[in-house]
C-alpha cells in the first residue's frame, strides 16, 4: 500500500513539475508580448501577476472564476476520460442558463425552491444537449466534434434571440433580463463579494465526479472504454452506451455551470453572450489536470488567478486582456505534447503515428 | 414564398452563393488534404481567422496579391506549428488544433488592437484593400445567352476562379501524382508506406502546411472580398462547417466542392432571407448553416455506416 502511494506521489510530482515548467514558459512568453506592446510594461505585468489579490473584491472575482472554471474543467474531463472530443460545453452552458433563468423568472423564482429547481432544470437541459452529439455518434457515426461545435453556435443564437425578443424588459432595447428575485440568486458566503454558493457547488461537483469515476462500476467502465476500447468491447462493456451516458453526464455539468453563471452574484440575470468564452477554457483545465477530477480545482485556482490578472490588466493598463489567449495556447501545446492522449480513433492509426517519428528523425538529417 | 423562389433563381443569388462558397471551399480543400494524410485539422477555424487578419493588415501596406500570399504564409506557418507539436512532440492533433483556435480567437483581437491603436472590434480605421472582381465583357457579345452568361459569370472574386481551379489541382495531385498516392497511403495505412521507405511524418507535415495555406486563401477571400476588413470572430464557425464538409464530401475533392457549395447555398439563403421575411428573427436565420451542417452530417454518416455494413455483409 505504502509503495503504491509512493509511486503515485512520484507520478503526481513529475506531472506537477512538467505543468510548472509549461506555466513558467507561458509566462515568459506573456512577458515578451507585454514588453513588445506596452508603454508601461512594468505596470502591465505587475497587474497581471498581482492584480487578483489587490482587494477583497478582486479576490471574490477570482474565486468566482475558479468555481466556473472548475465546472467546465470537470465537464471536459469527463468526456476526455471516455476519449470523446465533444466540445459542447459552451452550448450546454447557454441552454442551462436559459432554463435556470426561465425558472428564476417564473413564480417559482420567488420561493425557497428557486435555486434547487433552477439548477435541476439547467442540468436537465444541459444533459439533453450533451446527449444529442453522443446519440448522433453512437447511432449514426457522426463526428461528435463537428456536431457539438454546431450545437454551440445554435444554442448561443437561440438564447440571444430569446433574451432580445422575449425575456428583456419590453421597450427598453436592453440585451439582458431584469434582475432575478433575491430568492433565486445564490447567497453570498462573504457579504459584499462574489464569493457565493458557486464555489461550494463546484467543489461538491468535483467530489461527486471523482466518486463516480473511481468508485462506481459505471466509472470503471467509462475509463476502460476511454483507455482501451478494444478490451472494453471484448469484456462485454456496451461501449456506445457508456460513451453516450458520459457525454450526457458531462452535459449535465455544463448545464449546471449555466445555472451558476446566471444565478451567481456576478450576473443575477440572463444576458446575451454571457459566458465570455469561459466555457471553452475548460479544455485547458482538463488537459493540464490530465482529466483527473481531483486535480481540476487546483488547476482552476492557478489558471483563474492568471485569467483574473489578465482581465484587470485589460482594464487598468494598455495591454488587452485577450493577451491571455497566447498564454493559454502555449500551456496547452506544452502540456499536451509531454504526454499524448492515446487511442483516440483507431488503434491501427495510432501504431502508425507511434512508428512515424523514427522516419521523422532520419528525414530531418 | 414566390419571392424566395424568384430570389433563389436569380443571377444575383448565384453570385452570392459563389461568394459565400469560396472561403468554405478553400477551407474544405485544406481540411481534406490534412484529413487524407491522417491528421484531422480542427484548427481550420483559427487558421482562417488569423489568415484573414494577416490579409487585412498586409493589404494596408501592399497590393492585394501580396496580402493573399501573406495569408497563405500565415496559414502555412500555423500548419507547420501544428506539425511540429503533433509529429515531433507527439501532442494529440485535436488538442494542438484547439490550441491554435484559442490562440486565434484572442490573438487576433490582441493583434488588431495593436495594429489599430486600441480598437478591439473591427479594422474599420485601416485602409485595407479588396481582391479584384473579374468581369468578362466579351460574354455579353454572344447572341442569345450572352447577357445571362455575363450576369452569371462576371463579378466573381478572382479567388473564386482560383478555387475552381484548385479543386482540379487538388484532384490531380491526389489521384494522378506519386506524392498524392503517398499522402493517401500515409493516411490510409501508415505502416505500408513506411515499409516502402516513404517519409511518413514528412508527408503528414507538408500536408498540414498545405492545408494551412489553402485555408489561408479562404481567410483572405473572407476579409478582402466577402467583407472588406476584419471584425472579431468573423469566421463565425466556417472552419468548423468546413470540417463537416470534408466528411460530407466523402473525402474527395469534387465531393468537397459540392459540400462546400451546399453550405454556401444555405449561407447565401441566410443572407437574403432577412430582406424577404422580416418577421423571422435574424438570430434564427443565422442558425440555418449550423442546423444544415448537423443534419447533413448525420444523414451522410448514416448512409456511410449503412454502406459499410452492407460491404461486410456481402463479404461474409
Amino acid at each position: 500500500m505504502s509503495a503504491q502511494s509512493a509511486v503515485r506521489w512520484r507520478a503526481i510530482r513529475k506531472e506537477a513539475g512538467t505543468t510548472l515548467v509549461a506555466l513558467a514558459m507561458a509566462l515568459a512568453v506573456a512577458l515578451v508580448v507585454v514588453l513588445l506592446t506596452s508603454h508601461d510594461p512594468y505596470k502591465a505585468f505587475s497587474t497581471l501577476m498581482g492584480g487578483p489579490i489587490s482587494s477583497n473584491r478582486t479576490i471574490g472575482l477570482w474565486i468566482d472564476d475558479v468555481a466556473k472554471l472548475t465546472l467546465t474543467g470537470l465537464a471536459f474531463s469527463l468526456v476526455f476520460q471516455a476519449r470523446q472530443f465533444s466540445m459542447g460545453v459552451q452550448g450546454q452552458v447557454y441552454v442551462g442558463g436559459l432554463c435556470a433563468a426561465l425558472v428564476a423568472m417564473s413564480p417559482i423564482g420567488g420561493t425557497v425552491f428557486a435555486i434547487p429547481v433552477a439548477m435541476l432544470a439547467a442540468m436537465a437541459a444541459g444533459a439533453f444537449y450533451g446527449l444529442l452529439p453522443g446519440y448522433a455518434k453512437a447511432r449514426f457515426g457522426a463526428s461528435e466534434i463537428v456536431s457539438s461545435l454546431m450545437l454551440n453556435y445554435i444554442a448561443i443564437l437561440v438564447v440571444n434571440f430569446m433574451v432580445r425578443a422575449y425575456l428583456a424588459p419590453a421597450g427598453t432595447g436592453q440585451l439582458m433580463t431584469e434582475k432575478f428575485p433575491d430568492t433565486a440568486i445564490f447567497p453570498a458566503i462573504i457579504p459584499g463579494t462574489r464569493f457565493d454558493l458557486g464555489i461550494v457547488i463546484a467543489l461538491a461537483a468535483t467530489a461527486i465526479v471523482w466518486f463516480v469515476l473511481y468508485r462506481t462500476a459505471w466509472g470503471l467502465k467509462l475509463r476502460l472504454v476511454g483507455h482501451n476500447p478494444g478490451f472494453a468491447e471484448y469484456s462485454g462493456i456496451p461501449a456506445s452506451t457508456i460513451m453516450v451516458s458520459a457525454m450526457t453526464a458531462a452535459g449535465a455539468i455544463g448545464g449546471l455551470l449555466g445555472a451558476v453563471f446566471v444565478q451567481g452574484r456576478a450576473f443575477g440575470n440572463l444576458s446575451v453572450d454571457f459566458d465570455g468564452n469561459l466555457a471553452f477554457e475548460g479544455i485547458l483545465i482538463a488537459i493540464v489536470a490530465r482529466s483527473r477530477p481531483l486535480a481540476v480545482p487546483f488547476v482552476a485556482l492557478f489558471y483563474g488567478y492568471l485569467r483574473q490578472g489578465a482581465q484587470l490588466m485589460g482594464i487598468r493598463t494598455d495591454v488587452p486582456s485577450e493577451m491571455i489567449s497566447v498564454v493559454q495556447a502555449v500551456i496547452i501545446l506544452l502540456v499536451a505534447s509531454s504526454f499524448s492522449m492515446p487511442g483516440k480513433k483507431v488503434i491501427a492509426k495510432l501504431l502508425g503515428q507511434r512508428a512515424a517519428p523514427v522516419t521523422a528523425g532520419s528525414a530531418a538529417k | 414564398m414566390i419571392e424566395l423562389l424568384m430570389t433563389v433563381f436569380s443571377a444575383t443569388f448565384f453570385v452570392t452563393v459563389i461568394r459565400t462558397t469560396t472561403p468554405l471551399l478553400f477551407a474544405t480543400l485544406g481540411g481534406l488534404i490534412s484529413d487524407l494524410s491522417g491528421a484531422l485539422n480542427v484548427a481550420l477555424e483559427g487558421m482562417m481567422l488569423i489568415a484573414a487578419l494577416t490579409a487585412v493588415i498586409v493589404s494596408v501596406y501592399a497590393p492585394w496579391y501580396v496580402a493573399v500570399l501573406a495569408a497563405m504564409l500565415a496559414g502555412g506557418l500555423l500548419g507547420a506549428l501544428m506539425a511540429f507539436f503533433h509529429l515531433k512532440l507527439k501532442a494529440d492533433i485535436i488538442l494542438v488544433g484547439f490550441a491554435v483556435n484559442i490562440l486565434a480567437t484572442g490573438g487576433t483581437v490582441f493583434a488588431l488592437a495593436a495594429a489599430t491603436g486600441g480598437d478591439k472590434g473591427t479594422s474599420i480605421n485601416l485602409q485595407s484593400k479588396s481582391v479584384p472582381a473579374v468581369d468578362i465583357p466579351f460574354l455579353d457579345a454572344i447572341p442569345g445567352v450572352g447577357p445571362t452568361l455575363d450576369r452569371l459569370l462576371s463579378g466573381h472574386s478572382i479567388l473564386s476562379w482560383l478555387g475552381a481551379l484548385t479543386v482540379f489541382l487538388v484532384w490531380y495531385f491526389l489521384f494522378r501524382t506519386p506524392w498524392g498516392l503517398w499522402l493517401r497511403g500515409v493516411g490510409e495505412y501508415p505502416a505500408a508506406p513506411e515499409a516502402a521507405g516513404i517519409p511518413v511524418s514528412k508527408v503528414r507535415a507538408w500536408s498540414l502546411v498545405a492545408s494551412g495555406a489553402l485555408v489561408g486563401i479562404g481567410g483572405a477571400q473572407l476579409a478582402m472580398f466577402n467583407f472588406i476588413g476584419f471584425t472579431r470572430d468573423m469566421t463565425a464557425g466556417r472552419g468548423f462547417i468546413a470540417l463537416g464538409a470534408v466528411l460530407l464530401g466523402a473525402r474527395h475533392p469534387v465531393g468537397a466542392m459540392l459540400a462546400a457549395l451546399l453550405f454556401g447555398v444555405f449561407e447565401a439563403l441566410s443572407i437574403v432571407m432577412p430582406n424577404l421575411f422580416n418577421w423571422i428573427p435574424s438570430e434564427l436565420i443565422q442558425t440555418i448553416p449550423f442546423v444544415v451542417t448537423i443534419l447533413a452530417l448525420v444523414l451522410f454518416s448514416y448512409r456511410a455506416q449503412r454502406a459499410r455494413q452492407l460491404k461486410t455483409l456481402s463479404k461474409a
